[in-house]
């Protein structure tokens, strides 16, 4: 999985690539502690390159998403394919996490 | 189609067979989107007994078995565990759960496999997957 960070505006995109899934969740959960220790406190996960997830990718997002909210941050997601929106829609992760169609849907007004 | 692997009590163990079990699969009547429901409820239950089943004693093993029939996907996976009560998993769609860092493996399992069902305790889950147009 590969993690590109852009920042636009005040707002953290964090695109992420490939596959979040138990190998690389580490990954993504080192990535997303340099942010918090960064101070950024508005985040936005980039989906629209990825593939797949499973409940370990879940389970690191929500992870992070309580660690940025302690430090008075907020976390955005975008760009999900149907089958990745259907596994937050099953979990009902979606009525935890603020989930936008584009990106540019996301930015605004964040 | 007929697989049967014992694999170790390691994470590490998964891709490649998740990779081996998807090659075979793409000989099958098989859709992206079936293949794809299929690769996380195998993966779903491999770190179940890995994790919950074997609690990653090394001197323990997971067996998994495949089966087609050409209609429809059988996946039995088995840890060498001491169980657990299945019938009384919490509900991770519960709002007081929803922060939960675990407890979704098997409701993804649920919602995307026709059928599953647990044998010898909990030990070993085996989860039917009926073929494009006659499941979900």
């Amino acid at each position: 999985m590969k993690i590109a960070e852009v920042k636009s505006g005040d707002v953290l995109i964090c695109a992420l690539e490939g596959e979040v899934d138990i190998n690389t969740s580490p990954v993504l959960r080192k990535s997303f502690e340099e942010i918090i220790k960064k101070n950024e406190k508005k985040v936005l996960v980039e989906f629209s390159q990825v593939s797949y997830i499973d409940s370990s990718g879940l389970a690191t997002l929500i992870e992070m998403f309580q660690r940025l909210k302690k430090i008075g941050g907020v976390m955005r997601f975008s760009g999900m394919n149907q089958k990745i929106k259907n596994t937050f829609e099953i979990t009902k992760l979606h009525k935890l996490f603020e989930i936008f169609e584009t990106k540019e849907t996301a930015l605004k007004g964040y | 189609m007929n697989i049967h692997e014992k694999l170790p009590t390691d994470l590490k163990a998964i891709p490649a067979l998740i990779r081996d079990v998807a090659a075979k699969l793409r000989e099958l009547p098989i859709d992206k989107g079936q293949l794809h429901d299929v690769r996380l409820c195998l993966e779903e239950a491999l770190v179940n007994a890995i994790k919950h089943g074997n609690k990653f004693n090394p001197n323990l093993f997971v067996e998994v078995d495949i089966e087609s029939d050409g209609n429809s996907l059988s996946i039995s996976v088995a840890d060498q565990g001491e169980g657990f009560d299945f019938q009384g998993i919490p509900d991770p769609r519960n709002p007081d759960n929803l922060h939960k860092l675990s407890g979704r493996g098997i409701l993804l399992i649920r919602s995307h496999m026709d059928s599953v069902d647990f044998f010898d305790s909990g030990r070993t889950i085996k989860m039917t997957k009926l073929f494009k147009g006659r499941g979900k």
